[in-house]
């Protein structure tokens, strides 16, 4: 377990300011935030690689503050893999277990094993420079997960494989970080590892973390409209008017919408993109809220198309895939509605 | 057009100068006559010269590389106070004329305490065989520490992480990790070096003196036999120092193997 007390550093260029942070056994916590928050010196602050101005670090309930790094059992994978390009695979994977004085053939046997989960057994003689990108992160993977770390930090290790190879390895890593029971910490700027892989998320803005919870919480209970915005949550306003059908309606604007939360007064709602349906009628469905509105824009990134839309009173945005763009015949200007649930509607305050 | 008749000069200017250059070079071994370079080869003074200069040239080389090593990765490295002033300070002799810089050795070493002590426990160093040792370290080292800094920066921090993180002391992650991934670098600076502190001559020649069958090297019997008007002995020195120079660089670049492809990152 790793706990980080008020630990400040000054980088020059880089601040992490007053930066508390626990993360309990085999817990899989992503760091993600703006380029430039800290996401990485933080990383690297837990590693041991920089000086602190302030504050401690404990793992296990060990003070390792002034623990130098190769004494803290943490290890790192970088976003550009870091293979040691003088040395074979095998030799690379074996690298931390050679200091730890084992016997040959005990390193062989543990290097052979997690080369074979993490499927590069068949590549350990070559060396790093003729591998590709998603190989050689996996034997990166394969070199900082041998020697059991008690905790393991990555600093965006997919973003610069393909989009195919990522998939592929963000599933590996879930099966075997399950399989060993590491403890994560996963610095990433790509939503998909936060829904995929984490247990916890800490959103960092400026070199402090600003909100942490589950990705659930983060993401459909943004605390500011930083991480609304960084997580791409839509804010709507409105007043609390009643209750119906043991919902509390609140009214945005003259539009009235159903929420399963219960609160009073002025409120701040948020509702995911990704929770809105587009219909061309005003079906009879689950969805409580139908709202009529107007495609603004649209923009595609990645697999997904964001679509900017506008009711009477407000606007928000909602993501769909290229084949709904394509059935619904979605373009700028023409006219939808907007369907979703009571509970993917949240009171966040 | 324009562009084309551009390119054109510009390739017939690389094509003039390397020709000038190599008529040049080919001059020097063909303008004396056969048997007179043999003669000189042969004789005492030329193979003196030449093995004093294989001695100190490699001992120098030596010394710079066991300096430089450890002043080029600090400077690389780590961020202390006065770095900016000792990249500097180490930059000067490179715009020192070498017999500016000889002087300056020979007054500290000459006329200072520090000079004064060294001397008291035996190590003579003006108008010695040591001097020149000295003074191809001084030549020599700037240049080397410059090649081997860079050979330093371009190992990323981040391998050295890597290896403190899976267990490696700094001390074990520098002699396992950035030390072979610098190893390119280090060659060239070894070549540099030793180049370098072969043809060293000015600062040579005045803080150890230049004397016939006594600090002579190969530099100086060239000089030496330039003021005596032994044009065969002068000319035969210059082409031995041409070929020890590229004998070096053969040797190195055969030492250095198949080390060409490391891949940086």
């Amino acid at each position: 377990m790793l706990e980080v007390e008020n630990l400040c550093i000054d980088l020059g260029d880089f601040h992490l300011r007053d930066i508390s942070l626990s993360v309990e056994e085999g817990d899989y916590l992503t760091i993600i935030g703006p380029t430039g928050a800290g996401k990485s010196v933080l990383l690297e602050a837990i590693a041991g690689f920089y000086p602190l101005l302030s504050g401690r670090i404990f793992l296990d309930s060990r003070d390792v503050t002034h623990e130098p790094p190769e004494r803290r059992g943490i290890s790192i994978v970088y976003q550009d893999y870091m293979l040691f390009p003088h040395m074979t695979v095998f030799d690379n994977i074996a690298f931390g277990l050679r200091k730890k004085d084992l016997p040959k053939e005990e390193i062989k046997r543990e290097v052979k094993y997690i080369a074979r989960e993490l499927r590069v057994d068949h590549i350990l003689h070559r060396k790093p420079g003729t591998l590709s990108g998603g190989e050689q992160q996996r034997v990166a993977l394969a070199r900082a997960l041998v020697i059991k770390p008690k905790i393991l930090l990555m600093d965006e290790p997919f973003s610069a494989l393909d989009d195919k190879t990522r998939e592929k390895l963000r599933s590996l890593v879930r099966e075997v970080i399950a399989e060993h029971g590491t403890t994560v910490i996963h610095v990433t700027h790509d939503f998909e590892d936060v829904f995929v892989l984490a247990k916890h998320v800490a959103v960092m803005r400026e070199g402090r973390i600003i909100q942490f919870g589950t990705p659930e919480e983060v993401f459909s209970r943004p605390q500011c409209e930083f991480v609304a915005d960084f997580t791409g949550t839509n804010l709507l306003r409105g007043k609390i008017v009643g209750e119906r059908n043991n919902l509390t309606m609140v009214k945005v604007g003259s539009t009235i919408l159903y929420t399963v939360d219960k609160a009073e007064g002025n409120v701040t709602l948020s509702l995911r993109p990704e929770e809105v349906i587009l219909a061309s009628e005003p079906s009879k469905c689950s969805a409580q809220n139908v709202v009529p509105v107007t495609v603004e824009s649209m923009e595609r990134r990645g697999y997904h198309v964001w679509l900017s839309l506008s009711s009477d009173d407000f606007s928000f945005r909602a993501v769909v895939t290229p084949n709904t763009v394509v059935l619904l015949g979605i373009k700028p200007r023409r006219r939808f509605y907007a369907l979703f649930k009571a509970s993917t509607l949240k009171v966040i305050k | 057009m324009g562009r084309l008749s551009f390119k054109a000069l510009t390739i017939f200017m690389a094509f003039l100068f390397t020709l000038l250059l190599f008529i040049a070079i080919a001059t020097l071994f063909f303008v004396p006559s056969p048997s007179e370079i043999l003669e000189a080869l042969k004789s005492e003074e030329m193979a003196y010269s030449l093995r004093l200069s294989l001695i100190t040239a490699s001992t120098a080389t030596l010394l710079v590389i066991l300096v430089g090593i450890p002043v080029g990765y600090a400077l690389s490295r780590f961020d202390f106070p006065g770095r900016s002033a000792v990249k500097s300070i180490l930059d000067l002799p490179m715009a020192f004329p070498e017999l500016v810089l000889g002087l300056a050795l020979l007054l500290f070493f000459g006329k200072t305490y520090v000079g004064g002590v060294l001397s008291d426990i035996g190590l003579k160093i003006v108008f010695t065989k040591l001097g020149i040792i000295v003074a191809q370290f001084f030549t020599a080292f700037p240049y080397t520490v410059r090649i081997i800094y860079a050979a330093f920066e371009e190992v990323n921090l981040r391998y050295e992480l890597v290896a403190r993180s899976l267990g490696y002391s700094e001390f074990e992650t520098f002699m396992k990790v950035t030390l072979p991934m610098a190893k390119n670098g280090l060659f060239a600076s070894t070549i540099i070096s030793f180049a370098r502190s072969m043809g060293a001559f000015g600062a040579v020649l005045i803080l150890a003196g230049g004397s016939y069958m006594d600090t002579e090297i190969l530099p100086i019997t060239l000089y030496l036999n330039i003021s005596y008007g032994n044009i065969g002995m002068a000319i035969s020195s210059g082409i031995v120092l041409v070929i020890v120079s590229f004998l070096a660089i053969l040797l190195f670049e055969r030492l250095e193997g198949g080390g060409h492809n490391v891949v940086r990152g």
